[in-house]
């Protein structure tokens, strides 16, 4: 509960009850009453306002602000906020348009000519007997360019198969696709792969299946693969990567 | 891999080099009935087809491709061979031409599984969106007709009923019942989860059979074979078979057997016999357990006579059901093949070098040499180590079809599906440079065979259209001499090459014709042998005497005199009185013919799990006499001896053999493939708790 100064104009009663709890003057308390009627947060500002200034120089009366100029100055107030966010805005959209630009730009410039363009389509719907010397010489004029844009993609696919019988230069594809194709591959593959080796089947190593028989005969034998050779190659390396040159320095050595 | 050289008496050896992957586990399998072949694909999409009344022979093969892994394989009308893989295409094959015919992407994603409609004119497809497509099977391809009610979850299984009006359909925790005319779902059966008492992992419904009656039998994950009714969707009778999934099922052609295949390397047999002895009621009984494998079986499939399955393991193990089989001889034993049936290893006589073929990469090393002696049976100690000169590994996602090393070690070639590739070597003080020669013809691609003559100075390629390339080489580039047209006659197998030492005479096999022989001098075509019905397994023409030796299927072995066009005296007397039936009994084909240039009456064969020299001039053993008789003691007497000797000298000293050949004088290499080798490259199988360990 905020304690605001009370006024002694209004209930001094009141005012008496809450000396109890602070220590304040007893004369201000006579003064200022309670504020807490007063429910409108704009009209609390100006009483606020009126106690500070109250507070040094109680023989003044307080400023007179009319209702119409803080109006004013609110108002004011509120058209330079509206005024920046809108410039920002306009900064931003700005911004934005110009980096569309610059990327039509770009992918303008990565793309093959529209003659090209043009050519690939046409190959794409013709046989693929009829357009061999077209996408040939295309390709010696673009030998540079890596880019890869198809057309229809279904037709694509089914000439892949084809022209690599008849040993084409190149081919184009749609990345899209491709991409789609390896990812449920990979999905179907890691499917069953888990579900045949993955947690929850009982498998065992190879080594430990065969070493079965092993284990049970009369006179005991070792395990199929009992040495493991991929035990420490990094080491072994390094030893005889050191012995071979501490034999050249030795050799160097007793030359000399 | 080791590979060891016998010198006269002792013998050196070269360590093993291992590192490389082995052969690819099998993942589908799928009979005809009509031709008894079955196509085998592989988990690196290699396919081969084995021709099963030809001895179990692998007769073709289809090259595989990093992005062509199978998951489903069926023939229909008309042999035509169609398969499907998670790169969302259906490819079919062209049996004539040996390569594919064309891919057709399915769009609905990775294709699980398909299936041939009854009639054969429709194939179906389940696909990774859930979505089962209907294709229809025009002469020159296939074309999309419909989908049917997309599923929630991937499709893993199909299955056809008999009179092609139902499909099931298996996903994940349930099966779908669909009517093809409608093409709507009819029957949703859920599948319980349960599995050793736990329920958190999903319930994958590996396979669905659909049998006329309108039962619907399916194998999942939990280890179960579930008996359903399609007529109400409901559960009729459960059995659980194993602790682990059960991966595949096939149903023979009666609908009185199927088979079932589970990830422990357990393959069970379900027969459908009378309650009581005198009952017309029926049921399904579980009979025969066989444990032939040590990792999962993937694939099954169920012949008139026999049960097949393949798996991780790559063993493919035919197994005649003794019940079906009338004749009770050799042809009802178990056959397991796992070791190829063609030659893939290549040897430089001149500089003692091996060329081996893998699926991505060329191996070139050098054997070992040993200044020791000793006497016969001793292992000498190296005193230079075997050299691994050269890792050639082949650019794209195609596998090797087939590669070759001139005698002189200075040309090596290889083709895959779409590129033949030629480099010339260089050796200057134990340093090796390697050199491409570029711009090869587009027409030698895809090539089946490659050979180099003797002299190193001609090149011959068979194509996979049936022509014969002879190309000459000249000094880091090559001329085309001329190209042998296909003859007439189908492609009935593989070609193999082979060429005289003095270099006149190629012959060539493969088509149903016979084996021709073509003269290299002038061109033109020599002479044909006569057709055999069993296809040819090796081809080698001897030195001097020009005698080409064939050897087929069915273990007989021929002997032809090409400048007199005729069967040598020799071949005439061995086919009149035949071979030893123990010859006739071996499982494995030859893949490799040699010769001794100092001895002509002598003839080098091996096959995978022996070697023999036939000496002619001995005489031929009969079926009362040993046919595997050791040497015997030198404390016999020379009478006994020479009683007890006969022309078929064989030894099993070394084995698996990959390869075997006579270097020079006093040399013979012998490669082998310890199984040890090739199932410590394996994944992992299925724990077996074995009590006391």
């Amino acid at each position: 509960m905020v304690q605001l100064r009370p006024r002694a104009s209004r209930t001094p009663a009141s005012a008496e009850a809450m000396v109890d709890e602070g220590q304040p003057a007893s004369e201000e308390e006579a003064e200022h009453g309670l504020l807490l009627g007063q429910p409108s947060s704009g009209a609390a500002a100006e009483p606020l306002e009126e106690d500070e200034e109250g507070d040094d120089e109680f023989d003044e009366a307080p400023e007179e602000l009319t209702f119409a100029s803080a109006q004013a100055e609110a108002k004011e107030e509120e058209r330079r906020v509206r005024e920046t966010v809108r410039r920002d805005k306009a900064l931003l959209k700005e911004k934005r348009k110009r980096r569309e630009e610059l990327f039509i730009e770009q992918k303008k410039r990565k793309l093959l000519p529209d003659t090209v363009l043009e050519k690939l389509t046409t190959a794409a719907q013709t046989d693929i007997k009829k357009s061999p010397g077209k996408l040939r010489e295309v390709n010696l004029q673009k030998k540079n360019e890596e880019c890869e844009k198809g057309s229809d993609s279904k037709k694509v696919k089914v000439q892949k198969v084809q022209s690599v019988s008849q040993n084409r230069s190149y081919l184009a594809v749609r990345l899209k696709d491709q991409d789609l194709r390896d990812s449920r591959q990979q999905a179907a593959q890691a499917f069953i792969r888990d579900s045949l080796y993955g947690p929850g089947t009982n498998r065992t190593t190879v080594n430990k299946f065969l070493s079965l028989a092993n284990k049970r005969l009369p006179v005991k034998k070792a395990a199929v693969q009992f040495l493991n050779n991929a035990w420490g190659t990094q080491k072994k390396q390094n030893a005889k990567r050191f012995k071979r040159r501490w034999m050249v320095r030795k050799m160097k050595t007793t030359k000399k | 891999m080791r590979a060891r050289a016998h010198v006269g008496p002792g013998r050196r050896e070269a360590r093993a080099w291992s590192g490389e992957r082995g052969a690819a586990g099998i993942r589908c399998v799928a009979y005809n009935n009509q031709s008894n072949r079955l196509a085998v694909s592989r988990t690196d999409g290699t396919v081969e087809i084995y021709n099963l009344s030809a001895n179990y022979f692998q007769e073709k093969f289809f090259p595989g491709h990093e992005s062509r892994a199978t998951e489903a394989l069926c023939w229909t009308e008309g042999q035509r061979l169609f398969s499907a893989g998670l790169n969302g295409e259906i490819v079919e094959y062209d049996l004539q031409a040996l390569n594919v015919k064309y891919a057709m992407d399915a769009f609905g994603g990775p294709i699980w599984s398909m299936t041939a409609s009854p009639s054969g004119s429709q194939l179906l497809v389940g696909c990774e969106d859930g979505s089962v497509k209907l294709f229809q099977i025009t002469p020159d391809k296939i074309q999309f007709e419909r989908n049917f009610d997309r599923q929630k979850s991937r499709i893993l299984s199909l299955s056809w009923h008999p009179s092609g009006t139902h499909i099931a359909a298996g996903s994940i925790d349930y099966i779908s019942v669909f009517d093809v005319k409608s093409g709507s779902a009819i029957h949703k059966m859920i599948v319980d989860r349960q599995y050793m008492g736990v329920s958190k992992r999903k319930c994958i419904v590996w396979g669905v059979a659909f049998l006329s009656d309108g039962t619907v039998i399916s194998v999942d994950s939990a280890g179960k074979v579930q008996f359903w009714d399609s007529a109400t969707g409901t559960l009729v009778k459960s059995h659980p078979i194993a602790n682990a999934d059960v991966l595949s099922i096939a149903v023979a052609d009666q609908e009185d057997s199927f088979v079932v295949g589970t990830a422990e390397g357990t393959v069970f047999h379900f027969q459908l016999v009378s309650v009581t002895s005198n009952s017309s009621e029926k049921q399904w009984v579980r009979t025969k357990p066989f444990q032939h494998h040590t990792h999962d079986v993937r694939t099954v499939a169920h012949s008139p006579t026999a049960l097949i399955s393949g798996g991780t393991d790559t063993h493919l193990v035919i197994r005649p059901l003794m019940e079906k089989v009338e004749v009770k001889n050799y042809d009802a034993a178990l056959r397991k093949i796992t070791f190829p049936h063609r030659c893939l290893i290549s040897c430089s006589k001149k500089r003692q070098l091996l060329l081996f073929q893998f699926a991505h990469h060329l191996e070139l090393w050098r054997l070992g040499s040993t200044v020791a002696t000793g006497k016969n049976g001793d292992i000498l100690p190296l005193s230079k180590n075997a050299d691994h000169l050269l890792h050639l590994k082949t650019k794209g996602p195609e596998n090797i079809i087939c590669s070759c090393i001139s005698s002189c070690g200075s040309w090596i070639a290889y083709s895959t599906a779409s590129r033949f590739f030629l480099y010339r070597l260089n050796y200057e003080h134990d340093n090796i440079s390697l050199k491409r020669v570029s711009k090869m013809p587009a027409f030698l691609r895809s090539a089946l065979q490659i050979l180099f003559s003797e002299d190193s100075k001609k090149l011959f390629v068979a194509s996979n259209q049936g022509s014969l390339h002879v190309i000459q080489l000249l000094e880091g580039s090559f001329k085309h001499l001329h190209a042998f047209q296909p003859q007439s006659g189908t492609v009935e197998a593989m070609c193999l090459l082979a060429v005289s030492p003095d270099g006149n005479w190629l012959a060539a096999s493969g088509t149903s014709a016979g084996v021709h022989v073509y003269n290299v001098k002038q061109l033109k075509l020599h002479c044909t042998v006569p057709a055999y019905n069993f296809p040819v397994t090796a081809l080698a023409i001897a030195p001097n005497t020009n005698n080409l030796v064939i050897a087929h299927s069915d273990q007989q072995v021929f002997e032809y005199s090409i400048p007199d066009k005729q069967y040598t005296e020799w071949s005439r007397a061995v086919q009149k009185q035949g071979f030893h039936h123990l010859w006739l009994q071996r499982d494995t084909p030859i893949t490799h013919i040699g010769f001794h240039s100092k001895r002509p009456m002598h003839i080098l064969l091996h096959d995978a799990y022996m070697f023999c020299i036939i000496d002619k001039s001995l005489p031929l053993p009969n079926d009362k006499t040993l046919l595997y008789n050791p040497l015997p003691p030198t404390s016999e007497s020379d009478v006994v001896r020479r009683r007890t000797a006969h022309a078929f000298k064989i030894s099993k000293i070394y084995k698996p053999l990959l390869f075997m050949e006579l270097l020079d004088e006093g040399t013979l290499v012998a490669v082998e493939r310890p199984l040890d080798d090739i199932i410590a490259q394996l994944p992992p199988p299925i724990k077996k708790k074995k009590f006391g360990t």
